[in-house]
């Protein structure tokens, strides 16, 4: 294996292995090889992060280890930073509020993907469970939120995330609408018109990130 | 608990904590309909009545109070014709990677509950819906230096791999720790129907030989014209909480959905069984 391939894999474990420092340290020695940081990215720490998604899809990672890989990905982000002006938006974060609609108190889900965005570096309001749909309206005016997640866990709720649209659409705030939970599918995110859905935690992150890039 | 009290009208928003004070007859009423219904033990109506999560609710510093005030309304509803558990959940607080909790700060949470629940006169404490071992083992620790009998759930999930709770805690290992920190009785409760239950039931009594509890949903929620029900009807439920004895639990009772007409159905089933 070539020094360059080896950096690369070494990268891909960092993030994998959960190691800030490690990833830290890697992303550095890269700047010094002169690698070029989108190929650091694209081609060592970003394949780590997708095979931490698989990982935990299948049951052998958990939350702990989803957030240790995001914020080993964030601390070898921080280090290219400075290097990549406009080139790179996976280092976008934004302002996210995040709650489970009025009627249903699980927050187990909605909590995972706070915790996830947060990690890749989103700033996290979270309203906790059972919120009142206004409070959504209120809070994402308050912090000029980018994404409003709402997250409904029963069939008889799931109807609340339209009219969340709905009030969203009216109020003239540009936060996006993402919505998720057990019942809701793509058809119905597309259906009551909300920007993106997203099947599970590692998957909300992704499509976060599209949504925020516009 | 918290579905009858939504029959009752409990109002989106509102924390079931609240209505000690706000309805107290009607949280007395669903005591007396579960008690009626033939349960052994009914338990207050203070899951999320730790001081971090009343806070939380808009209730901060009232974590005595409402404790004492739900012992007082379940005792009275019981009459002495059964135990009364004070029952204790989550926090809502996450340890690192996921938050910044300490075991020191949830144990202070738990002791604060704890306490109040057992001066209030608990019969026994019952922890439930832990999604965390490290958190449920503090629960457990808290609840321990009460003195009294000390029932714990935890709630998993059904993967690929197997069952696990989302910060990947197995079965027979979290049972075992449970058991080491001081709980009597150790078991499942939420999150799944009973058919998955009763195999995760299975896997625990493989691996465990002490006293085990089971606490199902009353199936996945639906959406019906007289609101939420749940698609497992009381009959079949308390069929599959015998399955779930003959697999070997001690203690069988109902989580989300399961009004006292599916503790009427279980009563009988085990009172009928040969």
């Amino acid at each position: 294996m070539s020094d360059q391939l080896g950096l690369l894999n070494d990268m891909r474990l960092s993030i994998l292995d959960g190691d800030a420092e490690v990833s830290r340290q890697l992303a550095e020695r890269a700047l010094a090889d002169g690698l070029e940081p989108l190929t650091a990215i694209e081609e060592g720490f970003v394949p780590g992060i997708h095979e931490v998604g698989v990982l935990w899809e299948e049951g052998e990672y958990f939350l702990p280890e989803l957030v240790t890989a995001a914020e080993a990905l964030q601390s070898a982000m921080a280090v290219f930073q400075p290097f990549l002006g406009d080139k790179v938006s996976v280092t976008e974060s934004g302002r996210a509020v995040i709650g489970t609609v009025a009627g249903d108190i699980h927050d187990i889900g909605m909590t995972l993907v706070g915790t996830m965005l947060a990690a890749h570096g989103f700033t996290i309001l979270d309203i906790g469970a059972d919120a009142p749909l206004e409070t959504f309206i209120e809070k994402a005016r308050e912090v000029d939120a980018d994404l409003v997640c709402a997250s409904a866990l029963l069939t008889t709720t799931m109807t609340r995330q339209r009219d969340l649209a709905s009030m969203l659409a009216k109020s003239g705030i540009r936060a996006k609408l993402m919505v998720g939970g057990a019942p809701v599918s793509a058809e119905w995110a597309n259906e009551i018109g909300a920007h993106g859905y997203a099947d599970n935690a590692v998957h909300a992150v992704n499509v976060a990130k599209e949504l925020i890039r516009g | 608990m918290g579905t009858l009290l939504m029959q009752m009208g409990l109002e989106t928003g509102e924390a079931p904590e609240s209505w000690l004070f706000k309805e107290p007859e009607k949280v007395e009423q669903a005591h007396r309909d579960y008690a009626e219904a033939g349960s052994d033990i009914i338990q207050t109506n203070t899951f999320g009545a730790t001081p971090a999560k009343l806070a939380a609710a808009g209730l901060e510093g009232q974590c005595e109070i409402l404790n004492a005030r739900a012992m007082e309304l379940a005792r009275s509803a019981s009459g002495g014709k059964t135990l009364v558990a004070g029952n204790i959940g989550p926090t809502g607080k996450l340890f690192p990677p996921m938050g910044t909790a300490t075991e020191d700060e949830l144990f202070t949470e738990f002791r604060t509950q704890a306490e109040a629940l057992a001066s209030g006169g608990a019969d026994l404490l019952n922890i439930e819906t832990m999604f965390d071992l490290r958190e449920a083992i503090c629960a457990v620790r808290a609840a321990n230096a009460t003195g009294l009998v000390v029932f714990t759930s935890m709630t998993f999930d059904k993967l690929k791999r197997g069952h696990f709770t989302m910060v990947g805690d197995r079965i027979g290992s979290s049972l075992t720790a449970l058991r080491n920190a001081g709980a009597q009785v150790v078991g499942l409760n939420c999150s799944v129907t009973p058919a998955t239950m009763l195999s995760m039931i299975q896997e625990a009594r493989e691996c465990f030989d002490g006293s085990i509890i089971a606490q199902p949903n009353a199936g996945d929620p639906q959406q019906s014209p007289d609101g939420i029900e749940y698609d497992v009807d009381p009959v079949s439920f308390a069929a599959y909480l015998l399955d779930m004895v003959e697999a070997g639990a001690d203690v069988v009772g109902g989580c989300c959905g399961s009004t006292p007409d599916f503790i009427r159905e279980t009563r009988k089933a085990l009172d009928n069984r040969g």
